[in-house]
């Protein structure tokens, strides 16, 4: 440890309480990566001999805590104790990326294969773990592949089942939630347009571009193209925004 | 023959020189210079040719060439310098006369001389590399005469002088004129070119752009036109009579230029007299003319072009947008018609039948004619009525003709598919009307329609047709089948429609009257017999029916009636007074429908067989009705209003629209689809350029509708976006 720089050192630190990995196995990563925190946590996580091993009779205790009494699910009573218990808020996005992990089918629930499996992936098997986990879950939404993941995997996890639309509100929650963590200013236009103009579900595909159009298209909407190719739901928002002059579209 | 050697005799020059005696030569050159002397003062007769030629040849085999040659050129010179002057001292008019006359006589002389230095042109003057003596004579009577500073400018200045002045109208000598042009020529082009054409040329032009400018201030366009022509003409006529044939096109082209290039623009705007206004009189004299000049400018014609397609653009949005026209369907396509065949015939007439007019003509229709989307209804509306009336007695020729022009118009419909949802609408009531006028000339339209639009345009036209043939066999058979039992019963004529080739309407069946139920059982047993597995709905709302009444004084009339009507009056037979809303539930007809026969029922004169209280012209929900007893007319047989078909309602018509566009839908998906599927990855901007080329010949589709149709595929999963390059999209199979 005293041969590392006083920044190595304190990165050293931090991975280890985060991933609760040994000192060697922290140094090794960090290496690995150039002492950047999130890849060296993305190196610890996918190689699966580093794995912490979990104990599949803790996993069985925590899955019978939540689960529910009637049937072989957890649901919604479960999954409001398990936030208590890892002191977060139902509606914190962290549940979201906790989701995503577990590809859970439908939100507000989880199957035991779900649940299971997803904290197994982990490598947490403890509730003291799964706390400490949380904070590297809340780091992946700042990576912009994971975030892009996680968006899209919320399409189909948050609309109905057997729907192929997502419900224009659920939509809207969706897009306010995911849109505080990576900053979008013309999301509350998006809304409001939706709800004035649209006033119907939402299709996956108009789903996945909005997040491409967030990303590419600056806010004076100079660099839109017409001829994109983008959903005909964005083309009649670039439109709105214009009319009502909340946009004046920079000429270049 | 035995070959025999040849003997030829060659004759050889001596083989010693014969030296000639330098004074013998001066002498020989005198005697030679004297003869040019008589020869150019017309003393020609008295010299001996022989003796001259043997002088001359002598000379020149005595290696005294170069002194014959130089001997030559200083005394035709100096006789030249003194022509010269003559000519300069002549006064006035004798100027241009005393120069061909010496010019003719140097020709002579210089033809005189030639022969007599015959030998020298042939043998010095080559080996020498001198000028023949004929192009030596020309040579020198250029530079002595025509190239002399006195000479050069005067009659440069006469010359242009005696042409400005037959421009103005005065009549000069030409064939003077054509002698000393063709002596320039003779002179070489270059001289012709230099001295006389290229100024000419200028002059022209300043005289012409003088001519043209007052000519503008002062003439309406045909006039100036007129004028320009006639100059032009006369140009032509004055080189073919005295100047050289290639200087014809040089000239028009001066003219041209100064006349009508350079004032293009204001003609055709000129006000009041240009060409819109020759346009609108039809005057084929003046627009050919107009056409042959500015045919020969460059840009004239599209010049010309242009005004007429605005001009044409903007009749035409006037003519579809005037709500005056609009009010009356069939007039307004008449008016489309005739606007057709005036520019057909000015095109043909004036402007020589040119490709790219009669291109402007089409794209200007075709872009007015689309900006009104009433359009496709009311040409349908128009070949209805002409199917209707408008066609009896007209021979099949001209059937035809009508039909054709129609057709025309149709091509420049953007929006066919409109047009084909009208005239299945209107085909079916006329041909369930029975108010067709002509069935060839109803099959000669499908025909054509087939021609330009494919087999698929025409099927469920054709279809309808069938279905009518079918249903007089059906009748035929029904009754043959029913031989003992109609007796005195209403008889029913009943038509077998297949849905799917007529247009959908709203059936709205209504409670028939007890005394026709028993036939229509029948029928419909009897039709379901020979035909199993099919439905069949009474559609109430189209039939007619003819019913014999007898009124108070005993006056039997027939009247020929809707089938709602028929459910109306029958009512009456129970009772003498119903009221609109006891009729509303005898009959169970639609309110608006209801309303309508009612209407025609009570309120028409000479067709009032109902009476109504009270006695105005609308029907009010508690209106009462009465038989009216006191019902005359001089007609036995009355028909009370079957109504024609009208252009729509408002309401009908967003109804019909609609309709246009959810037919739409699908054949924008199949079309997308089917290019998918050849083509496996496209981009966006691609496939939107393919679609709508492939249903052009239908309708023009919309951008966005086609976005939105791609959308919903993806939402089906026939096609997804490629991941990495969002504009593209794949097909998934």
């Amino acid at each position: 440890m005293h041969k590392l720089g006083r920044g190595h050192r304190d990165k050293v630190q931090q991975f280890m309480a985060i991933t609760g990995s040994s000192e060697k196995a922290a140094v090794q990563a960090l290496k690995a990566s150039d002492w950047h925190l999130e890849g060296a946590f993305d190196i610890f996580y996918s190689q699966p001999h580093i794995r912490t091993v979990t104990d599949s009779r803790h996993l069985e205790e925590l899955y019978n805590r939540y689960k529910d009494p009637y049937v072989d699910m957890i649901l919604v009573d479960g999954i409001t104790l398990l936030c208590n218990d890892l002191q977060v808020d139902p509606q914190d996005i962290v549940m979201l990326v906790v989701s995503w992990h577990m590809k859970a089918a439908t939100m507000c629930e989880f199957s035991r294969q779900e649940f299971i499996g997803g904290l197994q992936y982990l490598g947490i098997d403890t509730i003291e773990k799964f706390r400490d986990k949380l904070s590297y879950m809340r780091s992946e939404l700042k990576d912009e592949q994971k975030f892009r993941e996680i968006y899209n995997f919320a399409f189909g996890w948050a609309k109905e089942k057997g729907q192929k639309s997502l419900a224009l509100d659920t939509a809207i929650g969706m897009w306010q939630l995911l849109f505080a963590e990576r900053h979008w200013p013309l999301v509350d236009h998006w809304c409001q347009f939706l709800q004035v103009r649209h006033n119907k579900a939402i299709s996956r595909d108009t789903w996945s571009q909005l997040l491409e159009f967030a990303k590419t298209v600056d806010l004076q909407l100079s660099n839109y193209d017409e001829e994109g190719a983008w959903p005909y739901l964005i083309d009649e928002f670039v439109e709105y925004l214009t009319e009502n002059g909340i946009v004046q579209r920079g000429q270049n | 023959m035995s070959a025999q050697k040849k003997r030829t005799f060659k004759i050889e020059a001596f083989k010693h020189r014969v030296e000639l005696d330098p004074k013998y030569a001066e002498r020989t050159w005198k005697v030679l210079e004297h003869a040019i002397h008589e020869i150019y003062n017309h003393n020609a007769s008295g010299l001996s040719f022989e003796e001259l030629y043997r002088n001359a040849y002598n000379m020149v085999l005595h290696k005294y060439g170069e002194k014959l040659y130089s001997g030559l050129v200083t005394t035709m010179s100096g006789h030249l310098k003194e022509i010269a002057k003559s000519i300069e001292d002549s006064q006035g008019g004798l100027f241009l006369e005393e120069l061909d006359r010496k010019w003719g006589d140097h020709n002579k002389a210089l033809q005189m001389i030639r022969d007599i230095l015959m030998y020298m042109d042939r043998t010095f003057v080559p080996s020498n590399h001198k000028t023949p003596v004929h192009e030596l004579g020309l040579n020198l009577w250029r530079d002595n005469i025509i190239r002399s500073g006195k000479i050069q400018t005067r009659l440069l200045d006469t010359l242009l002088d005696l042409i400005h002045r037959e421009r103005t109208g005065e009549v000069i000598n030409r064939s003077l004129m054509r002698n000393i042009t063709k002596m320039l020529m003779d002179l070489g082009s270059s001289v012709y070119q230099e001295d006389f054409e290229k100024p000419f040329l200028e002059v022209s032009a300043s005289f012409y752009s003088g001519e043209s400018q007052q000519l503008i201030e002062c003439c309406d366009c045909g006039e100036y036109l007129r004028k320009a022509e006639r100059r032009l003409t006369e140009e032509t006529e004055r080189v073919s009579h005295y100047l050289d044939v290639k200087s014809e096109v040089k000239i028009t082209s001066v003219v041209e230029g100064e006349m009508i290039a350079n004032h293009m623009q204001r003609l055709v705007h000129m006000e009041n007299s240009g060409l819109v206004n020759i346009l609108v009189d039809d005057r084929y004299e003046d627009l050919s003319r107009m056409y042959n000049l500015f045919r020969r400018v460059p840009d004239g014609l599209s010049t010309v072009r242009d005004v007429m397609t605005s001009h044409l653009r903007e009749t035409g949005k006037q003519l579809v947008s005037d709500p005056e026209r609009l009010k009356d369907p069939v007039d307004f396509v008449q008016h489309l018609l005739d606007e057709k065949d005036k520019y057909d015939k000015i095109i043909s007439k004036a402007f020589n039948n040119d490709k790219s007019f009669q291109n402007a003509l089409n794209s200007s229709f075709e872009y007015f004619i689309n900006l009104n989307n009433r359009s496709p209804e009311f040409i349908s509306l128009y070949v209805d009525d002409k199917l209707r009336k408008g066609l009896k007695g007209v021979s099949e020729e001209d059937v035809e003709v009508v039909l054709d022009k129609v057709m025309m118009l149709f091509r420049y419909l953007q929006e066919k598919d409109v047009f084909e949802k009208y005239y299945k609408q209107h085909l079916a009531k006329r041909l369930l009307s029975g108010k067709t006028a002509s069935d060839d000339a109803e099959r000669s339209m499908i025909v054509k329609l087939k021609t330009e639009c494919g087999y698929q345009f025409t099927s469920k036209l054709e279809g309808m047709f069938t279905d009518m043939k079918t249903s007089v066999d059906t009748m035929q058979g029904f009754y043959a089948s029913q031989y003992s039992e109609t007796g005195d019963g209403p008889t029913v004529a009943v038509q077998v429609l297949t849905t799917g080739s007529w247009p959908t309407q709203p059936s709205a069946p209504c409670n028939l009257p007890a005394e026709i139920l028993g036939i229509c059982d029948k029928f419909r047993t009897y039709y379901l017999g020979t035909h199993t597995g099919r439905r069949l709905t009474w559609q109430t709302n189209m039939g007619t029916a003819d019913i014999k009444a007898t009124f108070g004084k005993g006056q039997k009339h027939e009247l020929n009636v809707s089938t709602y009507q028929m459910c109306i009056l029958m009512l009456f037979n129970s009772a003498d007074q119903l009221t609109y809303r006891e009729i509303e539930q005898g009959t169970d007809i639609p309110a608006p429908d209801l309303k309508r026969c009612l209407q025609s029922l009570a309120c028409v004169k000479g067709k009032n067989v109902l009476r109504k209280e009270p006695m105005s012209k609308d029907i009010a929900e508690d209106d009462a009705f009465y038989f009216n007893d006191k019902f005359t007319s001089k007609f036995i047989k009355v028909k009370i209003g079957t109504v024609a078909a009208q252009k729509e309602s408002e309401p009908e018509k967003q109804e019909t629209r609609q309709r246009v566009e959810e037919d739409r839908k699908p054949q924008i998906e199949a079309a997308i689809v089917r290019i998918m599927k050849s083509r496996r990855v496209l981009d966006h901007n691609t496939i939107v350029t393919e679609v709508t080329s492939q249903l052009q010949s239908r309708f023009l589709p919309n951008p966005v509708v086609i976005k939105k149709r791609i959308e919903s595929l993806i939402e089906r999963e026939f096609l997804e976006r490629d991941k990495n390059d969002r504009k593209l999209y794949r097909y998934l199979a």
